[in-house]
């Protein structure tokens, strides 16, 4: 076990400076500050999670990094040049993506349909990433005959597919039962041990967060914004150990829920919104 | 079941019928032993037959054309906004008017022979394919594009795995509608123009009160029009496997 923080060579993989994004300023109607002047580092292979409220831009950070979005204001470097889609990023989207009227291994094929593989090669990947997620026996099924745990797989399975170098995840896990839950989540923990991907992961869950990453952004909506970065500092692997079990874990999650209710009651948009903490009725 | 249903009703139609038929008298609504009778002897003197034919050319003409124009129209038209936002005002006017306005316009330029029909059943058929070709691409799911987008698949692997595949319900839902509309101006342009095949029978027929004739006619439109229709629905169940869930 190597207690790690940061990355192996330090050197920055993602960078935002200052990164500023709004919707509907084409429109009539008064533009979204989805993000104001926002900084994020990612150091190369590091594991970083990005928490926070619904709708205070998570889904917007990623879609800037993968370049499907260009920013209002700011910088964003990838690999340090300006960010471009490609297959050295791979996207797990929040709500899956599929192609409906492709089959499973259609699907991931289509990850593949930039890099100049000949046809052999591109079925081998695409078995290969169909195993790894464990799906091979559902190849040639239609999405929508697969349970949401399987979707996910395929999702994971296609983003693998191109073997990035960077992972970016946007509440993957959310819609799965806790069972698939937890084992999804080793099984992302053993993917990146081996090949050690620099991940920018999205989630709801405090506990997926402190589970899986190196550092932990938490964010306030309205505009979206970092209000606090935390190193968790528990070795790796960490599978092999009752992460749960440790005082750092508790440590950390009550650090990061109290930071959250705070972020809650004081945000005047809430439907909780309570700012002398006090139980109201 | 649901055949033994329609066969069911189809005899309960026809009981129907013969009751009426037996009220009003011969001379307005023909026996459905009459219709028969007529029906065996437009087979045998070969009439039914030449006149089928006349009236498919048209049809299979004008249609299969608008098709051919409409599809592609309607995917560019989708696909590049400035190409769709300019011709959508002139497509949904053209929509509306009255096709048969324009057939003296076409009897002018085109004659009363075939290319006039089968210019008059294109004008039906190719606006609702356009406009639902339109509205197809439109509807697609714009996440599934950015997805594309995101592994960098080309514009064409857009178009081939994304966009087309994904407004196949639409574009046959205005094939359907095209084709209903078609099969009506074939026979408006055979009782316009030069009187010919089945909607000129009908016509012929109509006007000198042979009704047991009239109602062949009649029923061979309706059986052509559940045929295209049931062909359609099968290239839809062909596109549409993904779908099939068991
Ligand atoms: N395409 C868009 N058009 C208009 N507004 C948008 C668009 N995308 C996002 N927004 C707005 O920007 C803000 C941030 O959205 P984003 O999807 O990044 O939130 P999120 O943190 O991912 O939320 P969630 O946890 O619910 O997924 C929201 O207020 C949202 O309404
Ligand atoms: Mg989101």
């Amino acid at each position: 076990m190597n207690v790690r923080s940061g990355a192996p060579g330090g050197s920055t993989r993602i960078e935002m400076r200052g990164v500023s994004k709004a919707f509907g300023s084409h429109g009539n109607a008064s533009p979204v500050a989805a993000l104001a002047n926002l900084d994020l580092r990612v150091p190369e292979g590091s594991f970083v999670s990005v928490v926070g409220p619904s709708g205070c831009g998570k889904t917007t950070i990623l879609r800037l990094v993968d370049g499907l979005l260009a920013a209002d204001a700011g910088e964003v470097r990838v690999s340090g040049a300006p960010p471009r889609p490609g297959p050295q990023v791979g996207f797990v989207f929040q709500g899956f993506r599929l192609i409906p009227w492709a089959t499973v291994e259609a699907n991931v094929d289509f990850a593949l349909t930039s890099l100049r593989l000949d046809k052999a090669e591109r079925a081998e990947r695409v078995s290969r990433y169909l195993a790894t997620v464990g799906l091979s026996r559902f190849a040639k099924a239609y999405p929508g005959t697969l349970s949401g745990g399987m979707k996910q797989r395929v999702a994971l399975a296609r983003a693998l597919a191109t073997d990035p170098e960077i992972l970016l995840m946007d509440e993957p896990f959310a819609s799965l039962d806790a069972q698939t839950r937890e084992l999804m989540q080793t099984e992302l923990m053993k993917l990146w041990e081996q090949r050690r991907q620099t991940v920018l992961f999205v989630t709801h869950s405090v506990d997926e967060a402190i589970l899986l990453s190196d550092r932990i952004v938490l964010m306030s909506p309205r505009p979206g914004r970092v209000i606090e970065e935390i190193e968790v500092g528990l070795p790796h692997p960490r599978w092999q150990y009752d992460v749960r079990a440790t005082p750092r874990f508790t440590e950390l999650r009550t650090r990061l829920w109290s930071a959250i209710r705070e972020l809650v009651l004081n945000d005047p948009s809430s439907d909780f919104h309570n700012p002398s903490g006090r139980p109201t009725a | 079941m649901i055949a033994i249903y329609r066969t069911l009703f189809l005899f309960a139609l026809i009981g129907l019928w013969w009751i009426v038929s037996l009220n009003v008298g011969a001379n307005l609504i023909p026996t459905p032993v009459a219709t028969l009778q007529a029906a065996g002897q437009l087979i045998a003197d070969g009439r039914l037959a030449v006149a089928l034919g006349d009236s498919l050319i048209t049809f299979v003409g004008g249609y299969g054309l608008a098709a051919l124009v409409a599809v592609p129209l309607g995917l560019v038209m989708g696909m590049f906004l400035p190409v769709g936002k300019t011709l959508e005002v002139y497509v949904y006017a053209l929509a509306a008017t009255p096709r048969v306005a324009f057939i003296p316009l076409i009897i002018v330029f085109l004659g009363l022979g075939f290319e006039a029909k089968i210019f008059i059943v294109f004008l039906g058929a190719v606006m609702p394919i356009i406009v639902n070709t339109y509205a197809g691409v439109l509807a697609v799911d714009q996440e599934l594009i950015e997805m594309a987008r995101s592994v960098r698949a080309s514009q064409f692997q857009i178009f081939r795995r994304i966009l087309l595949p994904g407004s196949v319900p639409f574009i046959i839902a205005g094939l359907r509608i095209g084709a209903t509309i078609g099969l009506i101006n074939t026979i408006v342009a055979e009782l316009y123009t030069a009187v010919r095949g089945l909607g000129g029978l009908l016509a012929i027929y109509g006007n000198t009160f042979r009704m047991a004739e009239y109602f062949v006619i009649v029923i061979v439109l309706a059986i052509i029009g559940v045929i295209v229709s049931e062909c359609l629905r099968q290239v839809e169940g062909r596109l549409a496997r993904w779908k099939a869930i068991d």
